[in-house]
């Protein structure tokens, strides 16, 4: 039976590199997806990466691309809306949009806080309440969290908040939808050579740290027969 | 085809903190999801008649819409008995067979369903042995009045199912003779008809008390076995 990935923040980082790994040749151990749907806010990173996979599709896998920003709620529940009519099921749901602004407690802004949270949190909660009040059934929903939601940074207190949220969540989310047989595993990777930790480490030099595909294997290998041996409410994954 | 006669409409509150027993939570989900989330997944299941305490249907439709169940459900007010509830169930039930079962009962899965739909016989129950001796007595005497033989005893669970023209005429039976049954299996044989039984498990326990609560909460978060993992 095919399967149906979906994938947000797609366009660059974790996002991109795990899309780029279903789209490659498939062995027994892998999953049986044959349907992506990426969903990016329209940027010409995203524009360069849907040709980039589009020229590199091997398995002729059913590419979906959707331009929107996940932390807009009504932008994200029409989203949802043109998903389920245009794709149906999805089988496996990766959280991954992630959104900082790092700044010390007395300069944070609470409207970029609030952003913070809709990006982190409230999408991935929307996207996973939506789509089950909806009718749909999930295999697999795998939550990008951090190992800054695990224990606080001086700093980055919006973004620590919102992670050590989503972790929380996931936790729930596991329980609760274990009446489905859904898995739900949160993953909190270090520190990851992506768009969003040149934001948290701009002096950082990244090719000294863990990089966004070594993520999306774990991903893959979540998605693929094995991963359900996995019983983790939250991998942390690290170099 | 089967329509789910899933009894709901019960208003004792034994295990209830101020509300109906079908509203209260076990593992934190309102206790009748379960089983209309495992009824839900079994494509022989093709209506799903659930019956409610009077004052309690908004809640209890919201429950199916919030989950939802893609099952056709009908609702029907709760009777003053469980023979009347049934029969009112009955009324509105589409398919020649039914299946009750009630929310009480959270550990049911899909395949339970699955496997008495599967059952040749048309009138079935799932039952277990019983482990423990039990004796006829006079309550009111207190006085034990004999023996009873175990191996020819069972406790009797649900879910069952029936063809739904023996199960009418085993209610009009008890009706008409004013005899009080508490649940269907006996009363549709006493009434004549054939009734068989497969095995059930002790897994699929009745929620009445507080500890049955907390013993439910442990079974479906895998307490049994995990606690040596």
């Amino acid at each position: 039976m095919t399967k149906t990935l979906l994938v947000t923040g797609a366009s660059r980082g974790i996002g991109l590199e795990t899309v780029r790994r279903f789209l490659q040749e498939t062995s027994p151990d892998k999953g049986t997806v044959s349907r992506i749907v990426l969903v990016a806010r329209d940027s010409q990173d995203y524009s360069d990466a849907l040709a980039e996979l589009e020229a590199n599709n091997p398995r002729e896998i059913e590419l979906f691309t959707y331009r929107a920003d996940v932390g807009d709620r009504d932008g994200l529940l029409e989203l949802i809306d043109c998903i389920v009519e245009e794709v149906g099921n999805v089988d496996f749901l990766v959280n991954n949009a992630g959104y900082t602004n790092p700044v010390a407690l007395q300069q944070v802004d609470f409207a970029d806080f609030e952003r913070t949270m809709s990006v982190n949190l409230y999408a991935p909660f929307t996207l996973v309440q939506e789509l089950l009040r909806r009718g749909n059934h999930f295999d697999l929903i795998v939550n990008i969290a951090s190992t800054a939601g695990i224990t606080g940074r001086s700093g980055w207190l919006t973004y620590s908040a919102s992670k050590a949220a989503l972790i929380n969540m996931s936790e729930v989310m596991r329980e609760e939808l274990a009446i489905y047989g859904t898995r739900v595993v949160c993953i909190s990777p270090g520190r990851t050579a992506t768009a969003l930790r040149r934001v948290l480490a701009p002096t950082e030099d990244p090719t000294t740290i863990m990089q966004p595909g070594d993520v999306a294997a774990v991903i893959e290998m979540l998605a693929s027969p094995v991963g359900k041996f996995v019983d983790s409410a939250n991998l942390v994954v690290r170099r | 085809m089967y329509s789910l006669l899933l009894l709901n409409g019960g208003v004792g509150t034994r295990a209830g903190a101020g509300q109906p027993k079908q509203l209260v939570k076990v593992n934190g989900l309102p206790i009748l999801v379960y089983s209309l989330v495992a009824a839900d997944a079994v494509d022989d299941i093709t209506q799903i008649v659930l019956n409610y305490p009077d004052g309690w249907r908004q809640q209890i439709e919201a429950i199916v819409s919030d989950y939802a169940i893609r099952t056709p459900v009908t609702y029907v007010r709760a009777g003053a008995s469980r023979h009347e509830s049934v029969r009112a169930m009955l009324d509105v039930a589409t398919e020649q067979d039914v299946v009750i079962h009630e929310t009480a009962r959270p550990l049911v899965s899909s395949d339970d369903f699955r496997s008495l739909v599967a059952s040749e016989h048309r009138n079935v129950s799932l039952m277990l042995e019983i482990p423990f001796t039990v004796a006829p007595v006079d309550p009111d005497e207190r006085r034990v009045t004999g023996y009873l033989e175990r191996s020819t005893l069972r406790n009797v669970q649900l879910p069952q199912k029936f063809s739904i023209a023996d199960l009418r005429d085993a209610h009009a039976f008890a009706e008409r003779e004013d005899r009080l049954f508490t649940e269907d299996a006996t009363l549709v044989a006493v009434a004549g008809h054939d009734v068989r039984f497969v095995a059930g498990s002790d897994r699929n326990i009745k929620v009445t008390t507080p500890t049955d609560i907390k013993l439910a909460t442990y079974l479906l978060t895998g307490g049994d076995e995990n606690w040596n993992d």
